[in-house]
């Protein structure tokens, strides 16, 4: 609880996620598995951008079903996790059995660089880098996120 | 640092994306190849394209060196770059830069990075103004050291800052005799 209240203190209160056709903000982080990863890596294919914490229900259901439609439709997911501590990250994306690489944000750095008013947020970000689709405070609707994915694909 | 360097680029890439519309606007030839619809007309066509393209490459080359050297006016410009020597003893994680006691940089590698410094890569890691006289640059390395442990290690360097630009380079290499990595800093003039 101290640590959910710990993120929402450091978020800004009235910020609006990125807006669409603007260039994703590029990061660099550590995942739960040591490695680092940066987003400008996956530049050359679409990627699916998603802000989330252990404590958010919501969240944790769209990490699940992200990451099994990342899967399924071969969709590099990058979840970004901002509970803090990367054991208490690392547990949670255990239990939910996630595959997709799984970031901590524990200073909030990219979580204000996104402006993350809401959780979760996910965004969907084309093969250059820029913010195609955004779904924010809500699990992002997977029948909705295909025709966008096959859309990026087909430019 | 690198913050500055990125919405300098994207300055000058816009600025090049103004300039390259403003050029297509200007070149009314290969539409008129284009609607004749013939082979020698679309290669034309291509080879006014690739011609466009080449000229905008260099048009924001140009662009982001004028912007460069009014930002960082050689009589100010620090720059400190990163180089990594064999790397045996050490894998890098990330680093972090101060100046004067100010942190300027903080960098966190990934496993493409630290393969392309491996390659004989060179990075620029910061890139600011300094006002002549003495300066204190200080480099944090983290990484994994010998045997898989957890390895953090400072190095600190005086510069005296004259009038003209100052380089500087992190290096890290190994200490055979030692089997431990070494972090050197040097300057360039």
């Amino acid at each position: 609880m101290a640590a959910a209240l710990a993120v929402l203190a450091s978020l800004p209160a009235f910020a609006a996620p990125p807006a669409l056709d603007s260039a994703a903000p590029d990061f660099a982080l550590k995942g739960i598995d040591g490695r680092n990863l940066r987003l400008s890596e996956f530049r050359g294919e679409p990627v699916i951008l998603h802000f989330w914490a252990s404590w958010c229900g919501p969240c944790r259901e769209s990490a699940t079903s992200l990451d099994r439609f990342g899967a399924a439709t071969v969709t590099p997911v990058v979840g970004v996790n901002l509970d803090g501590t990367v054991g208490r990250a690392a547990a949670v994306a255990q239990s939910l059995q996630l595959q997709s690489p799984t970031l901590v944000d524990s200073q909030q750095v990219v979580a204000r660089a996104y402006d993350v008013a809401r959780l979760p947020l996910t965004l969907l970000i084309d093969a250059d880098g820029t913010i195609r689709a955004a779904w924010s405070g809500i699990a992002p609707n997977l029948a909705e996120l295909d025709p966008h994915l096959q859309r990026l694909r087909q430019d | 640092m690198q913050p500055i360097t990125i919405l300098s680029r994207r300055r000058s890439t816009r600025l090049a994306a103004l300039f390259a519309a403003c050029a297509l606007c200007a070149v009314p030839v290969p539409i008129l190849h284009a609607e004749t619809g013939d082979s020698a007309g679309l290669k034309t066509v291509d080879q006014d394209v690739q011609a466009l393209k080449k000229q905008l490459i260099d048009l924001n080359r140009d662009l982001f060196k004028l912007e460069e050297e009014l930002l960082y006016p050689a009589s100010t410009q620090v720059a400190v770059f990163l180089s990594v020597d064999v790397g045996t003893f050490f894998a890098l994680d990330s680093v972090t830069l101060k100046v004067d006691d100010k942190e300027v940089a903080n960098y966190l590698y990934t496993e493409r990075e630290v393969q392309a410094l491996h390659r004989g890569g060179v990075q620029k890691l910061y890139l600011g103004n300094l006002k002549a006289g003495e300066h204190e640059i200080t480099a944090f390395f983290t990484g994994k050291g010998p045997h898989e442990r957890d390895y953090r290690r400072g190095t600190t360097l005086k510069v005296e800052k004259a009038v003209g630009a100052k380089y500087v380079e992190l290096r890290i290499s190994d200490r055979e005799a030692s089997l431990q990595p070494e972090f050197v800093v040097r300057q360039w003039e």
